[in-house]
């Protein structure tokens, strides 16, 4: 489909013979003396793509060790040779080389890839030697200077001191600006520029009737203060910040991060400085007192895809996340293409690898998982939990429950002091606790059971047969790692039951990794969702899991466990959920033990963990070789003095008076135990509160930062330990900030210093792009050497230093340039721009575009009176065509009822395997990753959901009942209306005509079959009035149908 | 838009430079407007310089490199990864070696998926199924008898049994296939081929994406498969569905009649014309040949899936299952009448071969489904004189393990993913017929001749379609971006 192109630049045919390289077509007229040559603008771009890349920052590709990138290097001698002699052309060997008559010995050689250089661009490098070959750094790394509007001829145009900028170079290509556009035509633009809608007939007949010169800043006011602005900017940033409402990859799950969204496009709405901006998503977390909304704007750094798919390694997503949050702080905020940099040392900027991981550092000490959960519904950690205003109250009345009965429980064992002497002077005794499970492991019994000495009923059972040993007493099992036994009904313990296991254990060797001992489904697939001993390193852990690692409690021992021998492994909970209630015991003492984890709040129960298991897991390593006997589960929190005696009866003569106390308390004290119980009940209630509690993915940094080093080809599994690196900003940019911290929020500080080379330009030149189409860098996304150069840079310069010390005004910039006579300009072509700047680079007129997927929607819907105008909350299904989910999992797509169908576009259901098709027909980003620039086409797939779309066939039906009862019956008012609904202006006689000559056909058409016109009128749900002529309203739906695929509607001039 | 009669379309580098000689003579697209259109088009321009200029450029194509063999490419990928020993990889030796454990000089401590990584044993599992030998152009190769239609063309084939991967999971594998690299984000083969060659039938999409559906239905697949990356949008895949709407968006609304679409047509091309001459914005030009295209597009799709027009003798090549719509046989047919239009890369996906439990049951219904209709497809390729021009790929995401993943019974066993060697087929366009190319080890573990990489298969596919890998490319965020990243060799042996 040749035809069916991207954008086309027709005149460039018609040009292409006679002119030069865009470079030169920018400069003034040849009879003048040329200026001098300015390295950043003419040399440096030609040097970067033909030279760089065997002669630039990259060491390993470095050829013939030259180095064109760094002046001393080009300058220098090398076997008495210097590439660059300045002043002298013809003792250069760089000069040599470009013009060598023998094609194989003439630079950049055939084979690199390189385009050749053209004989202007040669001389361009010629004469720069001429000149004295000066480098001067990169322009994007040097700090703004803050320039002084340049003298204009026609200084009466201007209305903004930027529009001098544009008039200077119109000026200088010897261009005058053209007329300003018709006001209706002006407020159209702003409007779908500011709010993603058209004005209303209404709307624009107020505008044009007011005669005061204020009108135009009262509209730009108005459309500011509509909270509409916020949603259609926060769908620019949405691009940016690949929000989707599904992890991505595979299975590509739903997941809940609308709660961001809503955040940002109140953050627009409210003008929230665009440092504070950029500082909460980059390190809300870290700001000293963080609010909720600061750390809910973190999640930005955790929109990036995740996977879930079986048998994959963890540490290869986590790291793939890590760097998708560096690649997306390049490009949104950098204007950089840091991820060159990840593998290999950038080609064209200086950007090492190094500096790529400094930068890796800081966004990569978050606790959380390469994969989230298959089988729970578990937030990936670290997250922020959103209590609902009703929810925190409970909440603070069910830790006050927890407190008082924490101190009933304390006040009942002091105040049972005496009692306990008593008894103990009475010459009591602590026997060994009565299990409410015993498994002697003696044999397997009868198919395949394993008696249960303490409750007959509930026997276990064997999977494949582990086989037998010799145990502690009796028998005991032997397991291979892929068999197991399991204890069906017991052991179903929350995370508030305080409880016990006693086992006997015998490794055969020390392991790196071996379950023991588990109630969960699955280890990463289910994010560990339960209960587990491990033998982690040789050692032992207990922990009780939500998601591993962020939302669980773990302890590990110090010791390795003893390996080759038989030895009685004790684990309790006190019911806290803390790593502090977690015990270890080995033979009947305390292990020493160390904190894993301490942050569980969520339950360890979901996800279907099925029951008490020995020795396997799924997609986990098995106890293979280990010998277990004589599993004992109690439904309390052991003393260790009850496990002492467990060990080894008599235990209790030798207790000293706390460790017997405490023992008393536990097995005796009927008081305590019914202070244990209320305890237990009130963390109950408080932990079934915070079950209901959603959470979102947010930032948070870990107690110790991981240890950063380069990846050697940017593999997850290469790390290289002889780079270790800190976490720091790239060594061709300003150091952090004096007194700055080492972490993000240090970085957000950096960026936000208004000396910064790169931050305030990257926005204010993508805000600039909102308006005029294209950025004053044409390459929003990479400002490095091999983007493009500003068409205007002082001007980019002069807003850049306007916006970051004017406070980072997003709504200020924005009404300058709608107020501007740039913007103002009439869109219309004109021959001698054609000629001299096809692309209209230099804005003698304004770049005409069309809608955005979103806008074109909205305003379909707009226009016909159906959207829904309800500011944030939870994603919407508006109908699709139906299928499209069924190449990936989780089942078909079923559009809302009500009115989720007509919602602005960016609440619509974004799942990133198969995104809406009628976003991506029309170039919305994909959001897999971050995209600074859509792509602009005109592709017949669009006609086609132009004219078919049943989503659009509903609201032209919809028009044609507004057009009715507006206007009335006569249909040249109708269409009238219509039209005026929808492109914001009156129709010409022309226009009428035709929409004229579609409705008496069609109406002609529905009267000879009025099936037809019920069958059109009954796509979508909107209502149909049921007075209503039926073979009339579908031909106005026609007519309108036509409309909208009109240029007139689609496009913003 | 093309005037070459459907059946016959061009060859690309000729197509290419007659194209390019148009637009550089006449400054305009001679094959931009629609017939019935030119005269609308070209109407009250008046005589300016402006007006001259005017009409759809094409967009860029960079054109062949050399000149191809293959005009087009038929790729059917097999998702899941389906089990090079029980079906290519012939490893008789095995049979002794039941439910021994993998030797470690084998398996060398390389990286396993975390699904087996924790398994006490590697138990070496033979396959159960017989392999006889077929004829090809050297000394013959043995093939499973779960695929006989496929293997009575062995002379038609090239075997790479030698190819190998990086990705060790389904999704990352898939998207290395597709496009050159692991992670999400760069253009897919076909895109890059649409990119490459431009279009011979402006009627249809240069890229199109069927799926079988029924069997397999639980592996996941991603429109990113067939997405564009950074290349223009009008490259990436366009689905093909089973049933009434083949195309998103192709049928008129309910209620409105072709006649009806005409007229609709024309009147936006009138209130088009109309903005045009406002603003002489030449989008506006483009839109209107845009509609014209979409006209054209309902006019031809449904005469593409319509197989009235197919003989009995043709139909029963691809076997029982072509009458079913969405049928790997009903898209092997479809694939062929795509060929036939000038369609330039025809992506089958068949899902359901992720076999790592119940390997011999389950793969027997898969080859079930494809061995008749894939080998149909050959033979009337063949017969109709497109095969040496069509560029045939059959490949799945990576290889399955010599070792059994759970329970190996002598009838019953499973193989987890196995990057490390597999066999993947071409035919057609350019490629030796007949040959067999790499060797693994005894095991099918690891490669002892001749690797193969994803790239290197790219890059030799690319040279089968007259592209030198290393210079089909395309500049994104300052980069010259291609198919074959930094690497990959063509493979001379298979030309």
């Amino acid at each position: 489909m040749r035809q069916q192109s991207v954008r086309l630049r027709i005149w460039t045919t018609a040009i292409l013979a006679l002119a030069p390289p865009t470079a030169i077509v920018l400069t003034p007229a040849p009879a003048r003396e040329p200026p001098r040559l300015d390295f950043n603008r003419d040399v440096l771009p030609l040097l970067a793509d033909r030279c760089f890349k065997c002669h630039g920052p990259d060491g390993a590709a470095r050829k013939a060790d030259l180095r064109l990138d760094d002046a001393v290097a080009a300058v220098a001698e090398r076997d008495g040779v210097r590439a660059i002699v300045p002043g002298d052309p013809a003792a250069s060997e760089l000069v040599a080389r470009i013009r060598h008559a023998d094609p194989e010995e003439r630079m950049p050689p055939a084979d690199s890839g390189r385009k050749p250089l053209t004989e202007q661009e040669k001389d361009v490098l010629e004469r720069w030697i001429a000149e004295g070959a000066e480098y001067a750094p990169h322009w994007a790394f040097v700090p703004p200077r803050a320039p002084e509007p340049p003298a204009v001829r026609d200084a009466a145009w201007c209305r903004d001191p930027l529009d001098r900028f544009v008039l200077a170079e119109l000026e200088r290509a010897g261009l005058a600006p053209s007329p300003e556009a018709e006001r209706a035509t002006w407020l159209r633009r702003a409007a779908l520029d500011l709010t993603g809608l058209a004005p209303t007939p209404e709307e624009t007949a107020a505008f044009l009737a007011d005669a005061s010169p204020e009108a135009w800043e009262r509209a730009v006011d108005r459309l500011l203060a509509s909270p509409r602005f916020g949603e259609r900017i926060a769908s620019e940033w949405m691009d940016l910040a690949r929000y989707a409402d599904t992890y991505g990859y595979q299975a590509d799950v739903h997941r809940d991060v609308w709660r961001w969204r809503d955040w940002v496009i109140a953050a627009f709405n409210e003008n929230l400085p665009y440092s504070d901006f950029l500082t909460w998503q980059l390190a809300g977390d870290l700001l000293p007192g963080a609010t909720r909304e600061q750390r809910l704007a973190t999640a930005f750094n955790r929109l990036h895809r995740m996977t879930n798919e079986g048998g994959s390694t963890e540490e290869e997503f986590r790291v793939e996340y890590v760097a998708d949050r560096v690649h997306t702080f390049g490009t949104a905020v950098l204007g950089l293409t840091l991820e060159c940099a990840r593998c290999h040392d950038h080609k064209f900027d200086p950007l090492p690898t190094r500096d790529y991981y400094r930068l890796f550092a800081f966004f990569d000490d978050v606790d959380e998982s390469g994969l989230y959960s298959h089988f729970t519904a578990a937030v990936p950690t670290p997250t922020l939990p959103l209590p609902t205003a009703e929810q925190d109250s409970a909440l603070a009345a069910a830790e006050v429950a927890v407190t008082a009965a924490e101190r009933v429980a304390a006040d009942r064992a002091a105040a049972a002091r005496g009692e306990f002497a008593a008894w103990r002077a009475a010459g009591g005794r602590i026997a060994a606790p009565a299990p409410i499970a015993h498994y002697p492991l003696d044999a397997i019994g009868e198919g395949g059971t394993l008696a249960n000495l303490a409750d007959t009923a509930r026997p276990g059972a064997v999977l494949d047969q582990p086989a037998a040993t010799e145990g502690v007493a009796s028998g005991a099992l032997l397991f291979s790692g892929d068999d197991n036994a399991t204890f069906p009904g017991v052991a179903e313990f929350a995370h508030w039951d305080p409880f016990a296991f006693a086992l006997w254990v015998r490794a055969p060797d020390r392991r790196e990794r071996a379950v023991v001992l588990k109630r969960s489904r699955a280890w990463t697939d289910a994010g560990s969702q339960g209960y587990e001993i491990l033998i982690e390193g040789g050692r032992l852990s207990w922990s009780l899991i939500h998601f591993w690692p962020g939302n669980a409690a773990s302890v590990r021992t110090r010791e390795e466990l003893p390996i080759g021998r038989w030895v009685e492994i004790a684990v309790t909970h006190d019911g806290s959920a803390r790593a502090a209630g977690l015990r270890i015991f080995f033979d009947g003492e305390p292990a020493e033990v160390e904190i894993v984890r301490d942050r569980l709040w969520k339950p360890i129960t979901g996800g279907d963990p099925g029951p008490l298991t020995l020795a396997e897991r799924f997609r986990d390593a098995g106890f293979a070789g280990g010998a277990v006997d004589e599993l004992r589960v109690f439904d309390r929190c052991l003393a260790p003095l009850e496990i002492a005696e467990l060990h080894a009866p008599g235990a209790v003569a030798a207790a000293g008076e706390e460790t017997a106390f405490a023992a008393w308390l536990a097995a005796h004290d009927v008081p305590h135990r019914a202070a244990r119980e209320g305890l237990r009940e009130a963390r109950r209630a408080r932990a079934e509160i915070l079950a209901g509690v959603e959470e979102i993915m947010a930032m948070e940094e870990m107690p110790a930062p991981r240890a950063a080093q380069v990846l050697a080809r940017g593999r997850y599994d290469n790390p290289d330990p002889a780079q270790p690196v800190t976490a720091g900003t790239p060594g061709a940019l300003p150091p952090l900030p004096e007194g700055a911290p080492a972490n993000r929020l240090g970085l957000a500080r950096w960026l936000t210093d208004p000396g910064h080379p790169l931050a305030a330009r990257v926005v204010v030149n993508r805000l600039w792009a909102q308006m005029l189409g294209r950025g004053l860098v044409a390459t929003r996304e990479n400002f490095g050497l091999q983007g493009e150069a500003p068409t205007h840079p002082e001007l980019l310069d002069a807003l850049a230093i306007d916006f970051a010390r004017g406070g980072w005004n997003v709504k200020s910039l924005l009404r300058r340039i709608a107020l501007s006579a740039t913007y103002r300009q009439s869109s219309h072509a004109r021959e001698d721009l054609a000629r001299a700047d096809p692309d209209d680079r230099l804005l003698g007129r304004f770049p005409p575009r069309r809608l955005s997927a979103e806008a074109l929607r909205d305003q379909a819907l707009y226009s016909g009176g159906l959207l829904v105008e309800k500011i944030g909350g939870p994603s919407v299904r508006p109908w699709q065509p139906p299928g499209l989910w069924s190449i990936g999992w989780g089942g078909e797509y079923s559009p809302d009822a009500g009115e989720g169908r007509w919602r602005r576009s960016l609440y619509t259901y974004w799942r990133r395997t198969v995104p809406p098709p009628n976003m991506i027909l029309f170039d919305a980003a994909k959001r897999d990753v971050c995209v600074a620039r859509r792509q602009e086409t005109n592709t017949p797939l669009q006609a086609l959901a132009l004219l078919n779309d049943p989503q659009l066939v509903e609201c032209a039906r919809a028009l044609a009942v507004r057009a009715a009862r507006e206007a009335g019956p006569d249909p040249d008012a109708r269409l009238v209306r219509a039209f005026a609904l929808v492109c914001a202006r009156a129709p010409t006689a022309t226009e009428i005509a035709a929409l004229r000559a579609v409705f008496d056909a069609q109406l002609a058409e529905f009267h000879a079959e009025p099936a037809r016109a019920d069958a059109l009128l009954a796509v979508g749900i909107a209502a149909v009035p049921p007075d209503a002529d039926r073979a009339d309203l579908a031909a106005c739906a026609v007519a309108c149908s036509v409309l909208f695929a009109a240029d007139a509607a689609l496009t913003v001039r | 838009m093309s005037r070459l009669p459907p059946g016959t379309p061009p060859d690309p580098r000729e197509e290419f430079a007659l194209n390019l000689t148009r637009r550089r003579f006449f400054g305009l697209g001679a094959r931009t407007l629609g017939a019935g259109l030119g005269a609308l088009a070209l109407q009250s321009l008046g005589g300016s310089a402006l007006a001259r200029g005017l009409g759809s450029e094409p967009a860029f194509v960079p054109g062949p490199h050399f000149r191809p063999k293959a005009k087009r490419v038929i790729y059917m990928h097999m998702e899941g990864a389906p089990s090079q020993l029980d079906l290519f990889d012939y490893k008789p030796g095995l049979r002794a070696r039941f439910n021994q454990d993998l030797p470690d000089s084998i398996r060398k401590g390389q990286r396993l998926t975390t699904m087996t990584s924790g398994q006490t044993r590697f138990p070496v599992a033979p396959s159960i199924f017989k392999f006889t030998r077929y004829a090809n152009n050297q000394d013959g190769v043995w093939l499973s008898e779960l695929i006989p239609h496929t293997g009575s063309l062995a002379h038609e084939i090239a075997f790479i049994h030698s190819m190998h991967t990086e990705a060790i999971n389904h999704e990352p594998g898939i998207t290395f296939f597709q496009t050159g690299n692991q992670q999400p984000g760069r253009p897919a083969f076909g895109a890059w081929t649409s990119y490459g060659l431009g279009s011979a039938n402006a009627n249809l999409p240069t890229f199109v994406v069927m799926i079988t559906q029924g069997l397999g239905n639980m592996q996941a697949l991603s429109a990113r498969f067939w997405g564009s990356g950074f290349l223009p949008s009008e490259h990436q895949g366009c689905k093909l569905r089973a049933g009434d709407d083949p195309v998103l968006y192709l049928s008129d609304p309910a209620g409105v009649a072709r006649e009806d679409r005409r007229r609709m047509l024309d009147l936006v091309g009138e209130l088009n014309q109309n903005e045009f001459e406002r603003s002489l914005d030449p989008e506006v030009r483009t839109r209107i040949a845009q509609y014209e295209m979409a006209y054209r597009m309902q006019m031809s799709v449904p005469e593409l899936t319509d197989f009235s027009d197919e003989d009995e003798e043709t139909l029963a090549l691809y076997g029982p299952d072509v009458h079913k719509p969405g049928s790997f046989a009903a898209n092997c047919l479809l694939a062929r009448r795509l060929s036939e239009r000038g369609v330039r890369f025809i992506q089958l996906y068949m899902r359901g071969w992720d076999q790592h439990g119940n390997l011999p049951g389950e793969l027997k219904a898969q080859t079930n489904a494809v061995d008749q209709p894939q080998a149909g497809l050959l033979k009337d390729l063949r017969r109709r004189g497109l095969l040496d021009e069509t560029l045939v790929l059959w490949a799945g995401e990576f290889g399955r393990t010599a070792y059994s993943q759970g329970e190996l019974t002598t009838e019953n066993y499973g193989r987890d993913h196995h990057p490390r060697c597999f066999t993947v087929w071409l035919a057609g366009g350019g490629i030796a017929p007949g040959v067999t190319y790499g060797k693994t080890d005894d095991f099918s573990y690891n490669i002892v001749e001749n690797p193969v990489e994803v790239h290197d298969l790219h890059a030799t596919m690319q040279h089968c379609l007259g592209f030198d890998h290393e210079r089909l490319s395309f500049r994104h965020q300052g980069r010259d971006f291609r198919l074959t990243d930094v690497f990959g060799k063509v493979l001379k042996p298979l030309l």
